[in-house]
């Protein structure tokens, strides 16, 4: 009964974050399959598209392995490898949220406190998970349904993911078992995630591909990956079980074992210790900017990262595209909108694009960076900075510079990625237009930056909510606002729509974006000498 | 003498609510002063108005001769500052934002920061979020210990200490004091107030209701007598100045007025003394007094 009562008690603190988890998931299945029916075209347009596929390890990589050319197999090609990420973080964050995170609360002991086996937690929480990816497997079933994929195939690829999600409970458990704090258990959880989708891109982006029955045999990276293991279902084709067997076989694995471990260790303890830091700080550590580097460092390295890597595949990108020579009007005339080119090149206009895609992530990792003095103020950590003999306009400039960086790092290492992949591919030409091409989305991302250190200069209390919603609208009206046929130059408030593809003659956006940056990061600090420290 | 600290008439406000409600302070040189009152009183608004992270609405205030809030970067170059809330970098090890806090004055004194790390007992090498409360205002503590400022300012600093950690920070004031500094403390720990400070200002409702020295604000207290003697209830009530007389186990017990202890004890002696407890008053009554008026029905503790 303390489970049932334990249940529902967890059940009500997730009764928004968990919808949004399984709704969103599955809103994401069915605008891929919408997408796929609308943009794929017939059988005949599928089996183009995936062979160009099956020639592009890139696209491999990202997507997943091709199986057939029917609607439903597209759909599964397309989207099973997000959705196995997106279902496996829900069941990380789930894990964390109501295992480690309660015991480092403090929570778990007042629950504990009362008549409640040691088990009688970890047990609901298992019971939620397995609820929560039931709810997603039947609406998933539905979301394939809609779009009048065979029923068989539908449920096979739901079951595979549903099952992915508690191989990733399993295993969230299994590391908040290992760890003392949640933070060190999520951590794991995502790198296994993420791990899981890197291993199988490899394993795939090298497989042996079978042109004839538009099929892939992935390498064996792809075989130490639950997410790869749920593609080898095949749905749509063959609609293997065995697979989804091997799933549920490290779920009950991961499972059993998390709980034998919870059955024998202290509240509060890990099986791991916490790693201990440094007695003495490093020399850099000595001011506001080497503290803002410090905080930074290891968030930008993913967003650069991840960036960096977008960048590498570009080069195999263009060339899969020029050379399949798609004639989709429609696809280029989509992309001549992103990358705001007429170029008719469809490379050309490719690299464009995503390199506003890049400049628009480089500005989110600046937004970022810059909200962090946000939360430095609320957390009541500014106080003793500001203590010292340091002042408000050095300690803005200071995080505003960090994220300065920020902005230019990710799009330097993207920018030589690219150079790099395209030099790989042996094209020169376009190796420098891509790293030219990133580098000039610099302005128009530190852009951002400066507004938003105006904002937390200007309007402290409502500044990371409206940074963020800022950053969303202009990005949104910047990326898509030229395909909403919208009245012509309504995008153009968005500083990424002034971005020019290269080469270009006319500098001129691009330097009042510059100075819009560098403007509104002076007016932010001295707002922020003005007002009182707000909590 | 030399004041440090000079406020007058302080107004601060936070839409509705008045925080500060024309507080008068003054800190001299060289002296550790309290800085007494109960929970949203108006202590940290104060402080934080001090430091120039707040800007008061009305009233003046001045840190050595300097406007808080125009002067701030430079009055802070001689200023060590504990928060009443004690909020760390996570990630960042206690070594690590010892090293970083006071590196933005100019630097810890080695061995300063290594006595002190030993003294309070605190390992550096734990991160951030792993602290428990006590050891959080232990970093704090060492940062503003570890290298000498002109002015220490502290939030109510000992609120997660235990009583052994109490005596070392005890201690590090004392210390600072003999070496010419002046030390602003917050506290509603009244003990503490009574073994550090030489004068106090005790604030009530963004007010400050009582100031001075310890002992001439002890006028405004009661000495608590427990006596086994021959005089009667009846006797030492009539006593001008003595209240609330009774017997407990045997025990004649009474408050008395500072001006009136030596009438009291002429009374007593008279009739005979074989045991006399006396209790000095205590800022716990003092405080008493001020914020409610159970002093007049119980016997303080």
């Amino acid at each position: 009964m303390t489970v049932i009562r334990i249940l529902v008690q967890q059940a009500r603190r997730d009764r928004v974050n968990l919808p949004v988890w399984v709704i969103g998931t599955v809103a994401l299945l069915a605008v891929a399959a919408a997408s796929v029916g609308q943009e794929y075209g017939d059988a005949a347009g599928r089996g183009e598209i995936l062979r160009v596929a099956l020639a592009t390890p890139a696209l491999l990589a990202l997507r997943g392995i091709p199986n057939g050319v029917s609607l439903g197999s597209a759909v599964h090609f397309q989207s099973f490898a997000f959705l196995g990420v997106t279902i496996g973080l829900m069941n990380i964050f789930l894990a964390t949220r109501h295992g480690r995170a309660d015991e480092e609360k403090g929570r778990r002991e007042l629950v504990l406190a009362g008549p409640v086996s040691r088990l009688a937690p970890p047990i609901a929480t298992l019971l939620l998970g397995v609820v929560a990816n039931a709810v997603f497997v039947v609406l998933a079933i539905c979301g394939y349904a809609a779009t009048g994929v065979p029923v068989s195939g539908a449920v096979v690829s739901s079951v595979a993911l549903g099952m992915i999600g508690l191989a990733f409970l399993g295993l969230a458990m299994l590391a908040g078992e290992l760890t003392e704090t949640s933070r060190g258990a999520n951590t794991i959880g995502v790198i296994l995630v993420l791990g899981a989708y890197a291993l199988r891109a490899a394993g795939d982006a090298l497989g042996r591909p079978d042109v004839t029955r538009v099929t892939l045999q992935p390498a064996w990276p792809s075989w130490l990956s639950p997410i790869g293991w749920g593609q080898q279902t095949l749905a749509f084709t063959d609609d293997r079980w065995w697979p989804i067997g091997l799933i549920a076989a490290l779920a009950a694995v991961a499972l059993a074992a998390a709980l034998l471990i919870h059955t024998r260790r202290e509240l509060g303890a890990g099986l791991l210790p916490e790693r201990s830091g440094r007695a003495t700080a490093r020399a850099a550590l000595g001011s506001p900017v080497g503290l803002a580097w410090r905080l930074q460092w290891p968030t930008l390295t993913a967003w650069a990262g991840g960036s960096a890597l977008l960048g590498l595949v570009l080069g195999s990108l263009v060339t899969a595209v020029s050379n399949a020579n798609i004639g989709n009007a429609q696809i280029q005339s989509i992309l001549q909108s992103l990358g705001h080119t007429g170029a008719s090149d469809m490379g050309r206009t490719l690299i464009s694009a995503v390199m506003v895609l890049v400049g628009a992530t480089a500005a989110a990792a600046g937004v970022q960076a810059v909200l962090r003095m946000r939360e430095e103020e609320t957390e009541g950590r500014l106080e003793p900075v500001l203590a010292a003999p340091r002042s408000r306009i050095m300690w803005l400039l200071s995080y505003a510079l960090i994220a300065a960086a920020s902005v230019l790092i990710v799009l330097v290492a993207t920018g030589v990625a690219a150079s790099i992949g395209f030099a790989a591919v042996g094209q020169p030409d376009n190796a420098w237009l891509a790293l030219g091409s990133a580098l000039v989305q610099a302005p128009a991302a530190l852009s951002f930056v400066g507004v938003t250190a105006l904002l937390v200069g200007l309007l402290p209390r409502p500044a990371v909510s409206l940074g963020w919603a800022v950053f969303g609208i202009l990005i949104g009206f910047g990326l898509f606002g030229g395909l909403l046929n919208l009245p012509k130059g309504v995008d153009k408030i968005s500083p990424i729509a002034n971005v020019p593809a290269l080469p270009t003659d006319d500098w001129v956006p691009t330097i009042i974006l510059a100075l819009i940056a560098v403007i509104a990061t002076a007016l932010g600090a001295m707002a922020l000498r003005r007002r009182d420290l707000s909590t | 003498m030399t004041t440090v600290i000079q406020a007058s008439a302080l107004v601060k406000q936070f839409g509705r609510t008045r925080a500060l409600d024309g507080l008068d302070l003054s800190v001299n040189e060289g002296e550790v002063h309290g800085f007494l009152g109960p929970n949203g009183a108006g202590k940290s608004t104060t402080i934080r108005v001090l430091l120039g992270m707040l800007r008061a609405n009305g009233g003046s205030a001045t840190v050595f001769g300097r406007d808080p809030w125009r002067d701030a970067v430079s009055i802070h170059r001689d200023v060590a500052y504990v928060p009443g809330d004690v909020n760390l970098w996570p990630n960042l090890s206690g070594g690590e934002t010892i090293d970083y806090l006071t590196r933005l004055r100019g630097g810890a004194d080695p061995a300063l920061r290594a006595r002190l790390l030993n003294d309070f007992e605190l390992d550096p090498k734990k991160r951030g979020r792993s602290y428990s409360k006590g050891n959080r205002q232990k970093v704090a503590l060492v940062a503003a210990f570890a290298r000498p400022a002109k002015l220490y300012i502290l939030d109510e600093p000992t609120s997660g200490l235990d009583p052994v950690m109490e005596s070392v920070f005890r201690r590090e004031v004392e210390r600072v004091q003999k070496d010419g500094a002046t030390v602003l403390l917050s506290s509603h720990i009244l003990s503490e107030v009574e073994q550090l400070c030489d004068r106090v200002t005790i604030v009530r409702a963004g007010t400050a209701v009582e100031t001075g020295a310890l002992d001439e604000l002890r006028h405004l207290t009661r000495t608590n007598f427990r006596v086994a003697t021959g005089a009667t209830v009846a006797q030492v009530s009539k006593v001008a100045g003595v209240h609330d007389a009774r017997v407990e186990a045997d025990h004649l017990v009474f408050d008395v007025d500072t001006d009136a202890i030596d009438r009291v004890l002429g009374t007593i002696t008279q009739a005979g003394v074989s045991s006399l407890t006396v209790t000095p008053p205590s800022l716990e009554e003092l405080f008493l007094r001020h914020y409610g008026d159970r002093i007049e029905t119980e016997p303080a503790a």
